[in-house]
């Protein structure tokens, strides 16, 4: 483009009164300093989204079965993900010389809003400056069988029974940024933030009914614990074992014998007859919530992280057709 | 009655008024009178016609309306480990369920029940004709609340292991009210009353002969019990202390028979004393063929599978004695073995009828694992990225102790890189490292205006590191190239980049020409160095004056109105004409007419005393009044002028001289005078 003097001139003025400083975006779909659709692109291409597994863990004993891996997330990472894709649109040095000047407040920006992508639309739009990024690697078969799964992470230190039912915008609560499944069994967790605390709950699909499994050796034993039919606490004493139907298909229970078992708990309300909300109220099931935190001594370096060089073994591996 | 946020009650059955069917409601009335014209009127006298009133209260018979249906367990079509846990369909008519007599005299127990289908048990037909619908022996009389149907063929051993007996099915439908705020647990419903149907079995994950789990498809079917209470089994078989579940369930007596249950308990024990002898299962089996033939009027079905499967686990079967509880024992083997066994009753078809039950809804999920939340969260691995299993177990370790064949040791530090085999650009096999975007370690920059964060990079290979170990860090130049095949293989990202280069390239252009000159502009060098210095100058305020007058409000504000309307003056309504005689104190109408008549009249108007001079207009005067006033202003305005001309500097003389300028009143009289 030919830069015309008189044109320039003449645009001096209303050039002064509009050098104003970066824009800030207010909303989602503004265009802040890039365009809308690029940023929200570029935000989720920063929380990882499409990046192949095999770049997020290098190897897959990093991650074995079973398992649940916490990390801090490198922000170096990111943000070569993002000059990658950026260095899409400059063909010329003009270009990088533009994208040179205008990447602070490009960074800046998706810094802000990647913030804001898990954002509930009711909520207000987070601002100020950014913190570090964590988040946790899980892979199980809880993640295949229980889709739906709850994680929450609390800044504060929390125990299992805790209430831990704060409201979305209270500074306990840290914000989740990406909670997805990668895999059937490969649940990938990002918060923003360094929790204390991480709950990771049953899914909660309304009021489920059934059994109690304790494991018995190699098998697990369907029992159920009665309850108080007027408190609704757990009686003392042993649990039932579930009965099962003679002759029946697998898995019918054999209610009357069940309700035998639970006439000998005269609270349950099975002394006279049982009825059908004191059969349901006994059945009722709540989700389990598994606490992950500081433990009371606090593992060390050794145990949570035991590097593994070992040139002898690499040679051994790698040189073994070479040396004799 | 409010139940209170996070609570719910739960009620045994809610029963409607009136169950569902045709009512006829008959109303007469009777009148009378003790006095009329010929005496007292009776009943006859006066008669009313009865009114008939046909009332037809309906409920769903043959399929259940979707926006009856709140919510379902397990989710359909999911697959879940939902052994643990028993079926069940939430329906919003909290009287659905005991809306239709069951039994005469019981309204307690539910029409509907809720029965869980292994795959292979019983067939599901779908859209047939209603009347198709139900058992042929047993067709339901009244109104069909639609044309169409699904019915579930099942035999009637099936329904012995299956269905909820008779005394369960009071117990499997219950009501329940929940807060009508608490939404997680009211979903949508409207007053907040439910009603529940809950299934009688465990949808147990199975396991084939080697112990590898197998997922198992289960159907949930809500079906209609009208007219086949009596096809459920009165009561549960009695129990026994000792037996060996694998071989009872796989000998099963298909005719139904009122003292077939008699026979099983038979065989039961016959079975439970072979055990204490440690017979072999296959002679179990033998006997159970022996006493088939000893009383033909019953079919037994050994089924062969199921039997090997029993003689693999002689030490799973010893083990559970005492109750049915072995989740293992109970299914495993036998769901999976039946599954794949599966149309027996189409051998026994004669001694096994097949009944129908109407189906108002079904969906299917996959029960697969038997592993529980609780045992899988507790036995998970915990530990920061690069903890490797062998920290922890022994079982662990021998297993990394000796890694899959074919495969190098893990190599990894402690800042979490990996060695990787690296062939680089000269085909030189290296090992490089490589660290994905987690890491075990805060980083170094992790603030948002830290100067560790990355500088930009323009191509990956700006990124690659050689670090002190002399092996190269790949980590970053692979991320870099991550992100630019991923921008890459979206086109409309590659096209919204490209856009915005252009859009943003002019703007920027702009901004950087504008800067450079903004900066010689207020170092005071242009002064100096550019002779044009001072023309620029008066361009630009000329430019920016202009600006100013074409967008006032963008500069100074909102300008004021070019006119505002003045204020009355009190007294100056009326004729002008009037005010000023009374003003003076002339005649009136002295000042109406042409300025002749009014001058002479004028001149006749005395003059107040005590003035101090008095004045008589000539009336030649008049006439050259207009020439003499006109020379004055003239010669006055053009001293003013001079004046200004002298006060003022170049600048203001340029701007008069500017022919461009638009003549105002002033400029024409001047020129006017000139001419002259």
């Amino acid at each position: 483009m030919r830069a015309d003097t008189l044109t320039l001139f003449s645009e001096m003025p209303l050039h002064l009164s509009t050098s104003v400083a970066d824009l800030v975006v207010l909303d989602d779909d503004d265009d802040g300093g890039m365009p809308a659709d690029l940023r929200s692109w570029l935000v989720r291409l920063r929380l990882l989204e499409g990046v192949p597994f095999a770049y997020l863990v290098a190897d897959s004993q990093l991650l074995p079965e079973e398992s649940i891996r916490f990390f801090y997330l490198d922000r170096r990472y990111t943000d070569a993900l993002v000059q990658g894709a950026l260095s899409v649109g400059t063909v010329n040095s003009d270009d990088r010389t533009q994208l040179t000047a205008a990447y602070p407040a490009i960074r800046a920006e998706l810094d802000r809003e990647e913030r804001n992508l898990r954002r509930a639309p009711t909520d207000p739009r987070v601002t100020g400056d950014t913190g570090p990024i964590s988040g946790f690697l899980l892979r199980s078969q809880a993640v295949s069988g229980w889709p739906g799964l709850h994680v929450n992470a609390f800044s504060v230190g929390l125990d299992r029974d805790a209430d831990a039912d704060f409201p979305a915008d209270d500074t306990r609560r840290m914000r989740l940024l990406r909670l997805e499944r990668l895999a059937p069994a490969v649940l990938l967790c990002l918060f923003d933030g360094i929790p204390r605390t991480v709950h990771i709950e049953e899914p909660r699909q309304g009021v489920q009914f059934g059994f109690a499994a304790e494991a018995d050796g190699d098998d697990i034993v369907a029992t159920l614990q009665p309850r108080d039919k007027n408190t609704f606490e757990y009686l003392p004493g042993a649990e039932i074992d579930v009965p099962f139907r003679v002759g029946g298909a697998p898995g019918v229970v054999d209610i009357q014998q069940l309700e035998r078992d639970l006439a000998g708990f005269p609270q349950t309300g099975a002394g006279d007859t049982l009825d059908a909300a004191e059969y349901a109220l006994q059945l009722v099931r709540f989700p389990f919530r598994q606490v992950f935190g500081d433990q009371a001594p606090g593992p060390t370096i050794a145990t949570v992280f035991r590097p593994t060089v070992s040139y002898q073994q690499l040679a051994t591996v790698m040189f073994q057709e070479i040396d004799p | 009655m409010a139940v209170g946020e996070g609570k719910f009650v739960l009620y045994p059955n809610i029963r409607p008024v009136l169950t569902a069917g045709d009512y006829r409601f008959s109303t007469t009335q009777q009148l009378s009178s003790e006095s009329g014209p010929s005496g007292p009127f009776d009943d006859s006298d006066l008669p009313v016609d009865a009114l008939e009133t046909h009332v037809r209260v309906r409920s769903p018979r043959y399929s259940l309306p979707a926006d009856q249906v709140l919510s379902t367990f397990p989710p359909a079509n999911s697959e879940g480990s939902y052994g643990m846990r028993l079926p069940q369909i939430v329906i919003k008519r909290r009287t659905l369920p005991w809306e239709r007599e069951l039994v005469v005299g019981q309204p307690d127990v539910p029409w509907l029940a809720l029965v869980l289908i292994a795959e292979g048990e019983a067939e599901l037909k779908l859209n047939q004709p209603v009347a198709e619908c139900v058992s042929p022996d047993r067709p339901l009389l009244g109104v069909a609340d639609a044309e169409r149907g699904n019915y579930l063929s099942i035999s009637k051993s099936k329904i012995d292991a299956i269905f909820p007996t008779q005394k369960d099915v009071r117990l499997l439908a219950h009501a329940r009210q929940v807060d009508i705020d608490d939404t997680e647990l009211m979903m949508g419903d409207d007053d907040g009353f439910l009603a529940v149907v809950i299934s009688n079995r465990l949808p147990l994950p199975g396991t084939d002969a080697e112990g590898r789990e197998v997922p198992v498809k289960y159907l949930a079917c809500l079906v209609n019990l009208e007219g086949q209470f009596d096809r459920l089994r009165p009561e549960a078989p009695p129990r026994r202390s000792t037996y060996f579940p694998e071989v009872l369930s796989t000998v099963y007596v298909g005719a139904v028979d009122h003292d077939r249950t008699a026979m099983q308990l038979d065989q039961q024990f016959l079975a439970a004393t072979s055990v204490e002898g440690l017979v072999a299962p296959r002679a179990i089996a033998d006997l159970g063929l022996d006493a088939m033939e000893a009383e033909p009027r019953y079919q037994i079905a050994p089924q062969q599978r199921v039997l090997d499967a029993a003689v693999t686990t002689p030490s799973n079967a010893g083990s559970s004695v005492g109750g049915w509880s072995k989740v293992k024992g109970v299914s495993s083997s036998d769901v999976y073995a039946e599954m794949a066994s599966g149309f027996v009753s189409a051998v026994v078809q004669p001694f096994d009828p097949v009944h129908r039950f109407p189906v108002l809804l079904h969906w299917s999920f996959t029960s697969v694992g038997d592993a529980t939340f609780r045992s899988l969260m507790e036995g998970l691995n915990s530990g920061l990225l690069g903890t490797l299993p062998l920290d922890d177990d022994a079982d662990a370790a021998a297993d990394t102790a000796t890694p899959a064949a074919g495969r190098p040791a893990l190599e990894l530090v402690e800042t979490g890189h990996v060695g990787l085999p690296h062939r680089n650009r000269r085909g030189d096999e290296v090992r490089c490292w490589y660290r994905g975007p987690f890491v075990a370690h805060p980083t170094t920059d992790q603030t948002a205006t830290g100067a560790e964060r990355l500088a930009l990079a323009h191509a990956a290979d700006q990124l690659r590191i050689v670090v002190p170990d002399g092996r190269e860090d790949l980590s970053l130049a692979s991320a870099f190239e991550i992100g630019r095949l991923l921008a890459l293989a979206r086109p409309s990202i590659t096209a919204a980049l490209l856009r915005w280069r252009q859009d943003a390239y002019r703007l920027a252009l702009q901004r950087t020409v504008f800067t450079a000159i903004d900066t010689r502009f207020y170092g005071g060098l242009l002064a100096q160095i550019d002779p044009a210095y001072e023309t620029m100058s008066a361009v630009l305020s000329k430019t920016l004056v202009d600006a100013m007058v074409a967008a006032p409000e963008r500069v100074v504000g909102s300008p004021s109105p070019l006119v505002r309307p003045g204020r009355p003056i009190k007294g100056l309504a009326g004729d002008p004409a009037r005010t000023i005689e009374r003003g003076f104190a002339i005649d009136e109408g002295a000042l109406t007419g042409s300025a002749p008549m009014v001058l002479d009249r004028l001149a006749t108007v005395p003059v107040a005393t005590g003035a101090p001079k008095s004045t008589v207009i000539d009336r030649h005067a008049v006439a050259q009044l207009d020439a003499a006033v006109l020379d004055l202003v003239g010669d006055s305005l053009k001293g003013q002028i001079d004046v200004i001309r002298a006060a003022r500097g170049r600048t203001t003389r340029v701007a008069l001289n500017d022919a461009r300028r638009r003549r105002d009143a002033l400029d024409r009289l001047i020129a006017e005078r000139k001419d002259r």
